[in-house]
């Protein structure tokens, strides 16, 4: 187990490598005129003169060969220093740490909720079919895979903040601010866990070492919290990295929507204004943190199934 | 009924809905008997617009799961037809490929693509398709790898049939069944997708009156135009909870 958690770790600094080649250099390729949408960006010109470009190209050292630029900024990476952004001209190393620890309270919170709603639920759910909890479950999970994030946010937004008024609608720092967003990105995670774990409780309740539970003469609460709840999580351990993926996914929505300050609007910022060095950095940001993610969850599978190991 | 609302929805893309129209003395208008959805902030019917929407958001979705089913069954087929031990290697390792894009969230793709080409309406269909054909390709070779031995199978094979008219005439029919399963589901994660983009302003651009870029431009004005959010969202939601049950992401 250790052998195989340090090779993985060896390996995600050459994923990093090829990853952050891809993200640097293809844009400079395929990505037309960056130059353009740069002015764009800062001065709101729709038809820059060639002279203006060709300044600003040198500036943001756009006009030297893509293997120099390359290494430039590879080689101010591995000491921290991602380059300064092409429309704010403010260093992309601390913007992008900060956005990033938004983003981790927004998912992390969100994931929190959503687990603490499914759990309980797919296994009650289980114990009794047929119950409210089992109708809840195929009624209120169906419509939540279906309804994207981007109509749920809008539409909280609007029920909640505008016409009822009870919560801020946008905004980020204090609590109130954080539950219309937060209920928004665990909405999708819910769902999905409240059919694993459904699924997984049916499967355990129905194993002989829960029957041996039951002979024992052990309360029912005892029976599901000890024997059929660690039963019941693989799947949603298992299904943890896709799960994190898709939270993530759903956080560039949901900050958008709320007008959060994470790694997501940030992302979506710069990429809409071709603000390269931001794009660049947000992004290795984000898939090193999937990279590793994905690796922990993987680690906590085998922790908690004996069997793959 | 699916075929009768697929019909339906093909005739309301086909049909060109005055959606630039401008009624600029009835701007940001509740909805009424003259405009049924209300109007927008430059006084365009917002019906017409999610109506508009359908070539956009639903052609899109649907265009895009086309061209992935294409070269995602082709693929499949291929892989899981390939014998001999040089064409297993290059199986497996098209299929480790596909693992790999099947684990990759939809919208990091996308913001990756518009990252690399820029926002718009190309990248965006790109990267769907990008994702897209990688299930289907998964689902192709576990149903070619599973009917590869059937009696019939080789029947046609010891009839002298080559590799080309087998898959087509004979594997292809006997996989169709789940493929076909598979559409739904995916077209609606498709569609998700790119109306999601759009609405990050990565996709397809306004005025184009797709849903999820329409709901983007409506959100600033829904204190005063709520229905500016509600009408194309409830479009989003109605759409895919007619095409099929959830979607996978």
């Amino acid at each position: 187990m250790t052998g195989l958690v340090l090779r993985r770790l060896a390996l995600i600094p050459l994923v990093l490598l090829v990853a952050s080649a891809v993200v640097f250099c293809l844009p400079r390729l395929l990505g037309g005129n960056v130059t353009r949408s740069v002015i764009r960006a800062r001065s709101l010109a729709s038809a820059p003169d060639p002279a203006a470009e060709a300044r600003l190209a040198a500036e943001l050292g756009l006009d030297r060969p893509l293997r120099d630029q390359y290494l430039a900024w590879l080689s101010g990476a591995v000491r921290g220093d991602l380059g300064r952004s092409f429309t704010t001209r403010a260093a992309v190393g601390p913007e992008v740490v900060e956005a990033a620890g938004v983003s981790a309270t927004l998912a992390v919170l969100g994931l929190a909720v959503a687990l603490a709603v499914a759990v309980p639920t797919g296994v009650l759910a289980a114990d009794r079919p047929g119950g409210v909890g089992d109708r809840a479950v195929d009624r209120v999970g169906a419509m939540a895979l279906a309804v994207p994030e981007f109509v749920v946010g809008p539409v909280l937004v609007l029920l909640v903040a505008v016409w009822a008024g009870w919560l801020p609608a946008i905004g980020w720092g204090s609590p109130a601010q954080a539950v219309l967003p937060v209920v928004t990105l665990a909405f999708f995670p819910a769902a999905l866990a409240a059919r694993l774990v459904r699924a997984e409780t049916r499967v355990a309740l129905a194993h002989p070492s829960t029957t041996t539970a039951v002979a024992k003469g052990l309360s029912r609460r005892r029976v599901l919290a000890v024997h059929v709840l660690p039963r019941s999580l693989t799947a949603v351990l298992a299904e943890a990295g896709p799960f994190l993926a898709g939270t993530l996914g759903g956080a560039v929505v949901v900050e958008v929507v709320f007008g959060i300050p994470g790694l997501g609007s940030l992302l979506a910022d710069a990429i809409g204004s071709r603000d390269l060095p931001t794009v660049q950095a947000g992004l290795v940001v984000v898939i090193a943190v999937a990279l590793v993610l994905t690796l922990a969850t993987e680690v906590a599978g085998r922790a908690l199934n004996p069997r793959l190991r | 009924m699916r075929w009768l609302i697929a019909a339906a929805l093909l005739v309301i893309a086909v049909i060109e809905w005055p959606v630039e129209a401008t009624d600029f003395a009835n701007r940001l208008d509740p909805p009424s008997g003259t405009h049924l959805l209300g109007t927008d902030q430059l006084g365009r019917d917002v019906l017409a617009r999610v109506l508009g929407g359908v070539r956009w958001t639903v052609g899109l979705g649907a265009g895009a799961v086309a061209v992935s089913v294409v070269v995602g069954v082709v693929v499949g087929l291929a892989t899981g037809w390939l014998d001999g031990t040089r064409a297993r290697v290059v199986a497996t390792l098209v299929q480790s490929v596909v693992d790999l894009v099947v684990a990759l969230p939809a919208l990091l793709v996308g913001l990756v693509t518009a990252a690399v080409l820029g926002p718009g309406l190309v990248p965006a269909v790109t990267a769907i398709v990008l994702m897209g054909w990688a299930p289907f390709a998964r689902l192709a070779h576990r149903l070619t790898v599973s009917v590869r031995g059937e009696d019939w199978v080789l029947a046609a094979r010891s009839l002298g049939a080559g590799p080309v008219w087998i898959l087509r005439v004979h594997v292809l029919p006997a996989i169709a069944g789940p493929v076909r399963e598979a559409l739904t589901a995916r077209f609606v994660g498709a569609m998700l997708t790119l109306a999601g983009l759009s609405f990050l302003g990565l996709g397809v651009q306004p005025p184009t009156p797709e849903w999820g870029a329409m709901l983007a431009e409506g959100r600033t004005y829904a204190f005063v135009a709520p229905w500016l959010v509600a009408a194309p969202a409830a479009a989003v939601v109605l759409v895919s909870a007619l095409a099929g049950r959830g979607r996978v992401r």
